[in-house]
């Protein structure tokens, strides 16, 4: 329980620096904050809550109702921000020189050396469009869907999280479920769109037991098999995807 | 128009709505000393427990066509409180808070001061610009965007399987936390894709809440030396910007996931608690006795807790608990405690009902 509790801890710290620079913010307020109220919210209550999260009885309580993946959540209640930023403008607001824009600037510059840019990160990308999804997920969207009715489409795995944000009528014989390993899901249609090479011959047969009106591969992929030999033909090529449709399958209204 | 049309509508429920119904609460506090941001942030903790208290019965009773039902609801609900603060607003406004503004009692201090501020307003206007401009694409929204699009086309309350396709029994663990059908009702009542209202619009207004709270926080911090506000509220922008020292961060919530009723809890409400027990405890150092909106608003800020995650009752009672506590200890008033306590009650509700119907 003990290295559950600290595995967390650590998994929330990161880096440990900015969490540091909070330990060291209440130390300092510790021995000069001299408000009541100051100290009740901004020091009793946080160093309570790290010692409710440090105590393996209470996590035990916790971990029992709510599961492991989210105990880390209970370090939100620390005001991380509020304190590191006021303890910063309290030691500013001490000094008397001119020394206090070079302490504000040499401050600024510490919280980004230990922090991480949020907008650094790898899963940022510039917005496509308002939807906030890729142009090829719109795209292919608006291209197979039909007003009043719902469309089964099979899809890429990087498109699988992103469908169904957009647009309800289009449906997927599965989804993100595929992307968890940890949920253990599990299904052989999926394995063979994932595969380096895209074997028609299984895919399409797979696709046509989910009565699937459509199947997306990307266009840059080897295929092997003929797609005529299921039924199916192509229908567009758009945004480095190919859609191909099942003709056997009704798709009016 | 008919996207212009929906914006102005989104302005309306997003700015005008939280601002009218904060009046409300802003009227039974002390008028002088709140502003804007009090309207605001309070307006909106007020909508989000409304809308709690509307969507989840509809939720757990299965009602069919529920969302709709919902919409009419709360939209009804709304605008009537909207319209009693509105006239609070008209009839009091004036005479009793005759320096309404968004920054209250900023005077002058100095050039420095003015930079400090112009620095954050900078930093502020970035995060909403990458708000817009930039997207995180997180696997969660593959459920709570899609639950938004679903609820929005089909008028059903978590009957549908986000992920895919077909219908599914009720999802409990969720339903009880309807965030994203807030998100839905915008949608609606805008006429505006509920992706986009989700990715963009909703982190255009609560990026600037969660700044009115640091605000207020800070007013309360620096009461008698507000010239350290702008440069305190400077370190709360960078510290957000750079709190991506791991993906856990509440901080990198409300930037990447803004969307998620998670960031709401952690950047918006868990800071508005903070922010009503720095009133209610200063309050009580002074000996006022009129301190009952206040507890109102914490238990509304409780229930707005369980509207974003279904942690959100534990997080809350853990919060209220040991803040509880704390207070009666060091203001030895066991009143703080029991009052305290009595604010955890909507929490202790949702999560016997989760319990229950688990």
């Amino acid at each position: 329980m003990w290295r559950l509790i600290t595995g967390s801890f650590q998994n929330f710290m990161g880096t440990g620096l900015i969490m540091g620079w909070y330990l060291l913010t209440l130390v300092y307020l510790w021995f000069t904050e001299k408000d009541r109220r100051r100290r009740v919210l901004l020091l009793y209550v946080p160093l309570a809550v790290l010692a409710l999260y440090f105590n393996p009885l209470f996590a035990r309580l916790v971990y029992g109702a709510v599961g492991d993946e989210i105990y880390y959540r209970i370090l939100w209640l620390l005001p991380v921000t509020i304190v590191v930023a006021y303890g910063t403008a309290c030691v500013y607001g001490r000094i008397k020189s001119r020394k206090k824009y070079w302490f504000a600037a040499l401050s600024a510059v510490l919280v980004m050396v230990s922090g991480s840019c949020v907008y650094c990160s790898p899963h940022f990308h510039r917005a496509e469009n308002l939807y906030h999804m890729p142009q090829a997920v719109v795209d292919i969207c608006d291209a197979i869907q039909v007003e009043g009715r719902e469309v089964m489409a099979v899809f890429p795995k990087e498109m699988l999280s992103l469908v169904r944000q957009y647009t309800p009528l289009v449906c997927m014989p599965y989804g993100r479920e595929m992307l968890v390993s940890r949920w253990g899901a599990d299904n052989p249609l999926y394995d063979a769109m994932e595969a380096e090479v895209l074997d028609m011959n299984v895919i399409l047969p797979l696709a046509k037991t989910y009565s699937s009106h459509f199947v997306i591969v990307p266009e840059g992929k080897e295929t092997v098999g003929n797609v005529e030999d299921y039924g199916f033909v192509l229908v567009d090529r758009i945004d480095g995807y190919v859609i191909y449709q099942d003709t056997g399958v009704y798709i009016g209204l | 128009m008919a996207i212009i049309a929906g914006c102005f509508i989104l302005c309306i429920w997003l700015v005008g709505i939280p601002l009218l119904t904060g009046a409300v609460p802003a009227f039974f506090t002390e008028r002088r000393k709140h502003s804007l941001s009090f309207m605001w942030t309070s307006g909106y903790i007020l909508s989000w427990a409304l809308f709690q208290l509307v969507t989840v019965p509809l939720v757990l009773l299965h009602v069919s066509q529920g969302f709709k039902l919902a919409v009419k609801l709360f939209a009804g609900l709304s605008l009537a409180l909207a319209a009693v603060g509105a006239f609070l607003l008209l009839r009091y406004g004036k005479k009793k808070s005759p320096h309404l503004s968004l920054i209250k009692g900023e005077s002058d201090r100095g050039r420095l001061h003015r930079i400090y501020w112009v620095i954050f307003l900078v930093l502020a206007a970035l995060q909403l610009a990458l708000a817009v401009g930039m997207t995180y694409q997180d696997g969660d929204d593959a459920y709570y965007v899609a639950i938004s699009t679903l609820t929005e086309s089909s008028n059903t309350l978590y009957e549908l399987m986000p992920y895919s396709m077909g219908a599914t029994g009720l999802d409990m663990r969720h339903g009880l936390a309807p965030f994203p059908v807030w998100i839905a009702f915008l949608a609606r009542i805008s006429g505006l894709p509920a992706v986009s209202v989700a990715h963009v619009a909703v982190p255009l207004a609560l990026i600037p809440t969660t700044y009115m709270i640091f605000y207020q926080i800070g007013g309360q911090l620096f009461d008698k030396k507000k010239e350290r506000l702008p440069l305190f509220l400077c370190f709360t922008a960078i510290l957000v910007i750079f709190g991506n020292y791991s993906l856990y961060t509440a901080e990198n919530f409300m930037l990447a996931r803004s969307r998620q009723g998670k960031s709401a809890l952690g950047c918006i409400v868990i800071p508005m608690v903070l922010l009503l027990f720095f009133l209610i405890l200063d309050r009580a150092e002074k000996g006022q006795k009129d301190q009952w909106m206040l507890w109102l608003l914490l238990g509304a800020a409780v229930t707005a807790a369980c509207l974003c995650t279904t942690l959100g009752t534990m997080l809350m009672c853990l919060l209220l608990g040991v803040t509880g506590l704390c207070s009666a200890l060091a203001y030895r008033r066991l009143g703080l405690a029991v009052k305290t306590a009595l604010c955890c009650a909507p929490a202790l509700v949702y999560a016997a009902l989760y319990f229950v119907v688990e």
